[in-house]
């Protein structure tokens, strides 16, 4: 039986119908045409599908699209305002922080939910929020750079 | 994942009665962390998930002197680890917390569910055995509290029967100054699973020791603890104490280790934890 689900997403309110055993990662893929968020290991393991719901980073793919009912979530989609880049987003570009880009909208997910809690992290603090999102072009020097240095700069660009 | 009903219940008489009437073909769903993999890899084909995040009683933490440390089923691992009463009372259970999954899992994971989860490797289950946590359940038939080292049955089995739930856990109060240390061997430092997880807790002259991955289920090492009892830790008592440990627990081979080098391993873990727990420096 589908359910109706009511929820935000990256500041629209949408309600729509959706099958119990779809993740949210699915229903954000499938029925929203949002693809920044991928999967990748499908057992969270590679933060590839990373998105914010309620501020917090969570794993979609581990995520049933039922439970964003009443919830709100920002994916990789919602942090441009269509012209300009989040300070992230740009961060990342000047640091070369990206090579194929598979896992570069999870990242700068979990780099977006750490800053909002943490302005100021130090490197460690980085390297334990990113823990949980896998890069294999192995460019993590330069993605920890790209988030030390927006927090350096107070989320200006 | 197969299809199935989805059912949300808002309290705990609503979610027994769901579990009693569906028995083995419902599934009670709190982080999903373990489970939706499990449903994805069609190890789990429940008919009816039961999804208790909505009930309101079972996302608390309370601590008072008197009662000790109540965690609700549906309290985050984030949740447990940012609580300032978890912080400046058990340090251990932060740090243990920490060890699950990433930042992401922990925001979804519980610990409740990785004890009902019931993994020999569970990270959180060590410093429960050693902190001599009550196990809060209720059932058609009522209430019931059982003492941690009774919970966990087998490999991913627990004792909770058709119908019954977990509601919270109780981290007794510990009238005497303690220090507990949570020590996790894995093959990479984030995002593993234990290949050997030790716990220790020093109150007095008593220490408790318990372990992971190490056998079947979560184990606490009771002959060992006995041989420490009211002795000064020396050198000659620390591999005592590893080689002793060694005896209550079955380790084995699998895709993170040999059975040999979890035996070394285990040794390692015992040693450091105890020291680390007795305020001393990492031989």
């Amino acid at each position: 039986m589908k359910h109706k689900i009511r929820f935000t997403i990256n500041g629209e309110v949408k309600e729509i119908e959706v099958e119990p055993n779809k993740t949210l990662l699915k229903m954000l893929r499938e029925d929203l045409d949002l693809i920044g968020a991928k999967e990748g290991c499908g057992t969270g393991e590679c933060g590839a599908c990373t998105v914010l719901v309620d501020n917090e980073p969570v794993n979609s793919c581990l995520m049933l699209a039922v439970e964003a009912d009443g919830k709100e979530i920002l994916t990789i989609e919602g942090l441009s305002d269509g012209i300009n880049l989040d300070s992230i987003q740009e961060s990342f570009l000047k640091h070369n922080a990206i090579q194929c880009g598979y896992c570069t909208p999870g990242m700068v997910m979990s780099a977006k939910a750490l800053l909002s809690r943490n302005p100021r992290p130090t490197e460690e603090d980085v390297k334990e929020a990113l823990a949980g999102n896998l890069c294999r072009c192995t460019g993590y020097q330069r993605i920890i750079n790209a988030v030390l240095d927006v927090a350096k700069k107070g989320g200006k660009k | 994942m197969k299809e199935f009903e989805y059912l949300k219940p808002d309290s705990i008489k609503e979610t027994i009665s769901i579990l009693s009437q569906f028995g083995e073909k419902a599934q009670i769903f709190n982080g999903g962390t373990d489970l939706i993999v499990e449903m994805r890899d069609k190890i789990i084909q429940p008919e009816y998930l039961v999804d208790i995040k909505a009930i309101p009683q079972l996302n608390r933490i309370t601590y008072n002197k008197q009662d000790g440390l109540n965690i609700g089923a549906t309290a985050t691992l984030n949740e447990i680890s940012n609580s300032k009463v978890v912080q400046t009372h058990y340090p251990i259970l932060v740090k243990a917390c920490k060890t699950v999954g990433s930042y992401q899992v922990r925001n979804r994971a519980t610990l409740v569910g990785n004890i009902c989860n019931a993994s020999p490797a569970a990270d959180t289950a060590p410093p429960l055995l050693v902190l001599e946590v009550k196990v809060n359940i209720i059932g058609p038939t009522g209430e019931k509290i059982v003492p941690i080292n009774q919970f966990f049955t087998g490999v991913k089995k627990n004792i909770l029967k058709k119908g019954e739930i977990v509601t919270s856990i109780t981290i007794p109060p510990i009238k005497d100054k303690w220090t507990g240390v949570y020590l996790k061997q894995g093959r990479k430092k984030e995002v593993d699973l234990a290949t050997v997880g030790v716990a220790v807790v020093c109150i007095r002259d008593e220490v408790r020791i318990a372990l992971g991955a190490v056998a079947p289920v979560p184990v606490r090492a009771f002959k060992t603890e006995e041989l420490l009892k009211g002795k000064t830790m020396d050198e000659s008592l620390l591999e005592k104490a590893g080689k002793s440990t060694l005896t209550e627990v079955s380790p084995i081979s699998d895709v993170r280790s040999s059975q040999e080098y979890r035996e070394e391993i285990i040794k390692v873990l015992v040693r450091r934890a105890i020291l680390q727990a007795k305020g001393g420096h990492i031989l």
